[in-house]
C-alpha cells in the first residue's frame, strides 16, 4: 500500500486485512458491513463542467484493465455524458448506461435513488461480478450529493476555474464527501488561482478528510486518484468502508443578532 | 390496518419510487405539438382510454392478490396485451420495479408481494410485472380499498402529467392543480368503471393510439428529460 496522504488514518491497517483472514467489525467502532463481494458503488458529484466525466474516463483508462467496471450516468437533459464516455473508448459500450433523471438531478442521486439502483443491479446482472460502479451525478449545485444507500463512497469534484473561493463556501459535499478534488490545476496560471491556497482552504474545511489536486495531464496526480479509488475498494472488500452521508448543509455560524 | 394512510402514501409524489422520471406521455405529447392550454383535454382523453385499463388493472391484481393461491400471470397478460406499444410496457415495468422494491421492503412475506416474482409471463417482454400489478399486490399487503386504489392510479396519471408540465410547458403552478380537480367527474367514473371489471377478459382495452405512436417516437429523442 502506497503511503500516500489520500489515505484515511484508519486506511492502512485495515486494508492490509484480507476478507478472509481477519474479522474487521470487531475492531471497528460503529458496525462495519461484512465482507462483501458486491460492487463498490462509488460517485462523483460537483458542479456542472468541473471535470466529473473526465474523472470517471481517467479511473476508467487507469484501473479497467485490472479490475471489472461499469458506469451510470446521470445527464439532465441528454445522454452526452454517457456518448462522451463511450466516445472516449475507456470501457466497452454496454458497460456505460445513462438514467432519465426527469429534470431532478438531485432527486436522483438522494432522495429517490430508483433509477440509479435499477441501472447498478442492471449493470451488475449484465456483467457481474463487477468490482467497481462509478456513478456519475448530473451537474448540480455545492448542495447535491449522494444517499449511502447508492453509492458506498464518494468525490466531490471543484475545479480551479470556478475560482480559488469556491472550497471556502462549504457545503456538504465539500465537507463530508470522502474525496474532494481540486480538479484542472493545470489551468490555475490562467486563472489566476493559487492552488496550493485552495488546497488548504479545502482541507481547513474537511477535519482529516482528503483533498486531491488534480489535472488530467499530470499524471502524479492521477496516480494518487487511482490509489485512493484501489484503497477504497480494499477497504470495501474487507467489510471497513462505512458509506457516510455528507449530510445536510452545514449550519453556519455567524450570530444572529437576537431581538 | 385500515390502509387510508397507506392509500395516502400511495399516491404522494415524494413516495421514493422514481415515478418523477415519468411523464405519463406528455413529453411525447409536446415533442409532437401538444400546447399548454391541451393538457386539460389530455388529461380527460387518459382517464377515459390508458388510465382507466391501468386502474382496472390495478384492482384485479389487488383482487388477486388476496385469493389463495394468488396468481398475477393472467391480468399481468391482460394489461401488457392491452399496452401496444414496447416503450409504454417497458416503461410500466421500470415504474413497476421501483414500486415492487418498495412493496418487499414493508410486506416480502405477504402472498401477494411475494407472488410477483411469477407476475411476468417467462419468455416474454416485459420480464417484470407491470407497474398497475405491483401497485395492486402493494395495496393488497397494506389493506387499501378497491376504490381507494383505483383513484389513487388515476389521480398519479394525473399529477404525473402536470408536475412534467411545470417542466415542459410552464406556467402558474397553480392552474394545474385546478386542471386537476376539473377532472373530477371523469375520475370517478373510471374509478366506477374499474372497479365494475369482474376478470382479466374482460378489462378495458382503451389504448389511445395517439399516446402510442408518441411513445414509440420518444426513445429517439436525444434531448428528453423523462422515461416515456
Ligand atoms: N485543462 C483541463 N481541462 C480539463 C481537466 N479535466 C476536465 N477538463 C475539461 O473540462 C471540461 C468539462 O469536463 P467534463 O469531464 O465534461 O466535466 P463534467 O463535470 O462531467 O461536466 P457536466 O457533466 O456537464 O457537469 C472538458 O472540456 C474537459 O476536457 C483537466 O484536468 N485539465
Ligand atoms: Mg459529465
Amino acid at each position: 500500500m502506497p503511503d500516500s496522504p489520500l489515505l484515511p488514518s484508519d486506511a492502512h491497517a485495515s486494508s492490509a486485512h484480507s476478507a478472509h483472514t481477519s474479522s474487521p467489525q470487531s475492531t471497528h467502532a460503529h458496525g462495519a458491513h461484512p465482507p462483501t463481494r458486491r460492487a463498490l458503488r462509488v460517485g462523483v458529484a460537483g458542479p456542472v463542467g468541473t471535470g466529473k466525466s473526465s474523472i470517471l474516463a481517467t479511473l476508467c483508462g487507469q484501473l479497467a484493465d485490472s479490475l471489472a467496471m461499469a458506469v451510470v450516468t446521470n445527464d439532465i437533459y441528454t445522454d452526452e455524458d454517457a456518448r462522451f464516455l463511450r466516445s472516449a473508448g475507456v470501457l466497452p459500450t454496454d458497460r456505460i448506461h445513462a438514467v432519465e433523471t426527469g429534470a431532478c438531478p438531485h432527486t436522483a442521486i438522494r432522495d429517490d435513488i430508483s433509477a440509479n439502483l435499477d441501472a447498478v443491479e442492471d449493470l451488475e446482472a449484465a456483467h457481474g461480478p463487477l468490482d467497481v460502479v462509478l456513478v456519475e451525478s448530473g451537474g448540480d449545485n455545492l448542495t447535491a450529493t449522494f444517499s449511502p444507500a447508492l453509492v458506498d463512497a464518494q468525490i466531490f469534484c471543484l475545479d480551479v476555474a470556478g475560482g480559488g473561493d469556491v472550497a471556502r463556501k462549504g457545503g456538504p459535499g465539500i465537507r463530508g464527501a470522502d474525496l474532494l478534488v481540486v480538479n484542472k490545476t493545470d489551468l490555475a496560471p490562467y486563472v489566476g488561482v493559487d492552488v496550493t491556497r485552495m488546497v488548504a482552504d479545502a482541507r481547513g474545511a474537511r477535519d482529516e478528510r482528503p483533498v486531491l489536486a488534480l489535472s488530467k495531464n499530470d499524471p502524479d496526480s492521477v496516480a494518487e486518484l487511482a490509489d485512493w479509488l484501489r484503497d477504497t475498494l480494499a477497504r470495501h472488500r474487507a467489510g471497513t468502508l462505512v458509506p457516510r452521508d455528507p449530510g445536510p448543509m452545514a449550519p453556519h455560524s455567524h450570530p444572529h443578532p437576537r431581538p | 390496518m385500515t390502509g387510508e394512510l397507506a392509500t395516502l402514501l400511495l399516491c404522494d409524489g415524494r413516495l421514493p419510487v422514481g415515478a418523477y422520471t415519468y411523464s405519463a406521455g406528455l413529453e411525447p405529447a409536446v415533442a409532437a405539438g401538444l400546447t399548454r392550454d391541451q393538457v386539460p383535454g389530455l388529461l380527460r382523453a387518459r382517464l377515459r382510454t390508458v388510465s382507466v385499463t391501468e386502474a382496472a388493472a390495478a384492482v384485479l391484481a389487488l383482487r388477486a392478490g388476496l385469493r389463495d393461491p394468488v396468481d398475477h400471470a393472467p391480468v399481468q397478460a391482460a394489461l401488457a396485451a392491452r399496452t401496444p406499444t414496447a416503450p409504454l410496457r417497458e416503461a410500466s415495468a421500470a415504474l413497476g420495479r421501483g414500486v415492487h422494491r418498495l412493496a418487499r421492503r414493508l410486506a416480502a412475506d405477504h402472498p401477494a408481494v411475494a407472488a410477483l416474482e411469477h407476475a411476468a409471463v417467462p419468455g416474454t417482454a416485459p420480464a417484470r410485472p407491470l407497474r398497475p400489478i405491483v401497485t395492486g399486490a402493494l395495496a393488497a399487503a397494506l389493506g387499501v380499498g378497491e376504490a381507494a386504489l383505483a383513484r389513487t392510479v388515476l389521480y398519479d396519471d394525473l399529477q404525473t402529467v402536470t408536475s412534467a408540465a411545470l417542466k415542459l410547458l410552464p406556467g402558474d403552478p397553480l392552474d394545474a392543480v385546478a386542471w386537476i380537480l376539473a377532472c373530477e367527474p371523469q375520475l370517478e367514473a373510471a374509478v366506477a368503471e374499474s372497479r365494475a371489471v369482474t376478470s382479466a377478459d374482460s378489462l378495458p382495452a382503451r389504448s389511445a393510439p395517439l399516446t402510442e405512436q408518441w411513445a414509440l417516437e420518444h426513445p429517439h429523442n436525444e434531448r428528453r428529460l423523462f422515461l416515456a
